[in-house]
């Protein structure tokens, strides 16, 4: 039996005191995609802060290519407690071992490091390990726009070309799983079309994606399974085969009386 | 009205406090920039700095001269920057209340440096060891040979900063952490090795510059307290946008406090300093040199 890509079991978090989601199982096994869909503010994106390590999860495990990358409990190094770190700090999850395990995290609405150049933020992307490795020359391809760029301060792009450069770093970490969180929210239609390509193309190089979109028909082309996201819960689960259009989609969501 | 002479006097000695200031201030924005706290133990960082070089280099210590010294106590400095970010800051890095947990601990780390500096070296004032005697002429002025390798050695290393925080990984990686911490984290950058770093670098800094004012004036445990707070007001004075605005600062703060020893008295330049800070503050509070606050 091959271990799962990624499992979370049971898994809740939010942001203190709040809680925002719960007992969210999922399995991804290898070379699979999926996709997430559903309202605004109901803990989609504070899910992949959680899977990625930059919240703590509240309880459950990650488990990513069959290490889990939670610790335990604070409580459970009580006997260190003064000396630990970790205890002291209620640290749980470190956000540079889920990377460098190979588990990228494109955040959403990315801003980056806005007095860096492009050519500068591509070098630094340090390797995770056992992912696709692209090399600079594969990303410039992906992205010809970024090439023209290169020398011009990430606060100067747009906000679609700053989305191209987080994906680009994030493929040149070599990624086991890419999390793509609401990749084109508020581009012009033509960077959006443009961006759409870009995916569609490192979905065909083989990289696995986690996608969180709006646009089901854009989903539906990348992705193996959608989960419908609803109250901080995954509410339904659809093979690709049964993905309705966007309509059906929320009436399955919202039921008949929003419709 | 001056003579040629002394005006020339005057400028290099504001040349010379500049080049300190350039340094503590480098140092003293690494810090901030890239962790965003402020280092009070930044000027206890220079009198240790002082005295480990005094103790490696002068006679009645060790006795191998002051270029053993100065890179021994660079070295040495290095590694207990690393060592206080591990004991003072690291521990509340998550905290909310960080910057104010920082100001207590760091200001407790003075303290501390200051005290064991104390009981080991004793609170008579010392002297360093100068490396050069004898004065430099260049045609236009004669300078001391001192002042001239000052100059020179801290616009090399303030050069290899520059090249480190542009050209290298590590340093790229420092600047982007200080820009985004949460975008550094989640690209898989060692952001807790990164902010040692920044730490190592700036006590590092603190370390030369210690060695530069040990040489100028005598040195005692509390010698950091009036460069720090002449740093602090060339970092206001120049903002932080990049890493060399403090620095043109630092010249401006160097030759106004040398003209205005000279013309106003020692006894209030230091208003003098202060005045010009606040019209600062007034008129471009972000600072002299920049448009935007803490980034590197």
């Amino acid at each position: 039996m091959t271990v799962p890509l990624l499992e979370l079991r049971d898994l809740s978090g939010g942001y203190d005191p709040i809680k925002i989601f719960e007992g969210v199982d999922l399995v991804i096994e290898a070379g699979e995609s999926i996709g997430i869909f559903g309202p605004n503010g109901h803990g989609k994106t504070t899910l992949m802060k959680t899977i990625s390590g930059v919240l703590e999860p509240w309880s459950g495990d990650v488990i990513f290519a069959g290490e889990r990358m939670n610790r335990a409990s604070a409580r459970g190094s009580r006997r260190f407690r003064n000396f630990n770190y970790d205890a002291v700090t209620r640290r749980r999850m470190d956000p540079k071992r889920v990377a460098r395990a190979g588990l990228i995290h494109v955040a959403q609405g990315n801003l980056l490091f806005p007095e860096m150049t492009v050519a500068e933020v591509l070098s630094i992307a340090p390797l995770a390990s056992g992912g696709r490795n692209l090399q600079g020359a594969d990303v410039h391809a992906l992205f010809p726009r970024l090439t023209e760029r290169r020398g011009h301060k990430i606060r100067y792009l747009s906000g679609g070309e700053r989305q191209m450069v987080s994906i680009a770093v994030g493929l040149l970490a070599a990624p086991r799983l890419l999390i793509l969180d609401e990749p084109t929210l508020g581009l012009s239609p033509k960077l959006r079309a443009e961006l759409c390509a870009s995916i569609g193309a490192i979905r065909g190089l083989g990289v696995p994606m986690i996608v969180i979109d709006q646009d089901v028909g854009f989903l539906t082309a990348l992705i193996d399974r959608l989960y419908l996201f609803d109250h901080g819960r995954i509410a339904r689960v659809l093979p690709k085969a049964d993905i309705p259009d966007h309509d059906t989609l929320m009436t399955m969501l919202f039921g008949e009386a929003l419709t | 009205m001056m003579s040629m002479d002394t005006f020339m006097a005057v400028a290099t000695g504001g040349l010379v406090l500049g080049a300190i200031y350039a340094l503590m201030a480098a140092g003293l924005a690494a810090v901030w920039t890239t962790l965003g706290i402020f280092n009070f133990a930044h000027g206890a960082f220079i009198a240790l700095g002082a005295y480990l070089g005094w103790q490696i280099a002068a006679t009645q210590g060790a006795g191998l001269g002051l270029v053993a010294g100065t890179l021994g106590a660079v070295l040495v400095m290095f590694a207990f920057g690393i060592l206080v970010h591990m004991a003072l800051v690291r521990p509340f890095e998550r905290r909310a209340d960080i910057v104010t947990a920082s100001v207590i601990t760091t200001l407790a780390g003075a303290a501390i440096i200051e005290s064991a500096i104390n009981l080991i070296w004793g609170p008579r004032s010392r002297q360093m060891p100068q490396l050069v005697r004898g004065e430099v002429d260049l045609g236009l002025l004669r300078i001391p040979q001192s002042d001239l390798v000052l100059i020179v050695v801290v616009a090399c290393v303030l050069a290899a900063l520059g090249w480190f925080l542009g050209r290298t990984r590590a340093g790229r990686a420092m600047r982007a952490v200080s820009q985004n911490r949460q975008a550094a984290e989640l690209m898989g950058l060692d952001v807790p090795k990164l902010y040692a770093l920044a730490f190592g670098i700036s006590a590092a800094l603190a370390g030369l510059a210690g060695i530069f004012v040990g040489g100028l004036r005598f040195m005692t445990p509390t010698m950091g307290t009036d460069p720090l707070m002449k740093a602090l007001i060339v970092v206001i004075l120049g903002g932080i946008a990049r890493f060399t605005s403090p620095i043109y600062a630092a010249f401006l703060v160097g030759m106004v406090e040398s003209f205005s020893n000279y013309h106003v008295g020692l006894y209030w330049t230091p208003a003098v300093l202060f005045a010009l800070m606040i019209v600062v503050l007034f008129l471009k509070p972000s600072g002299l040199f920049s448009h935007h606050q803490r980034t590197l």
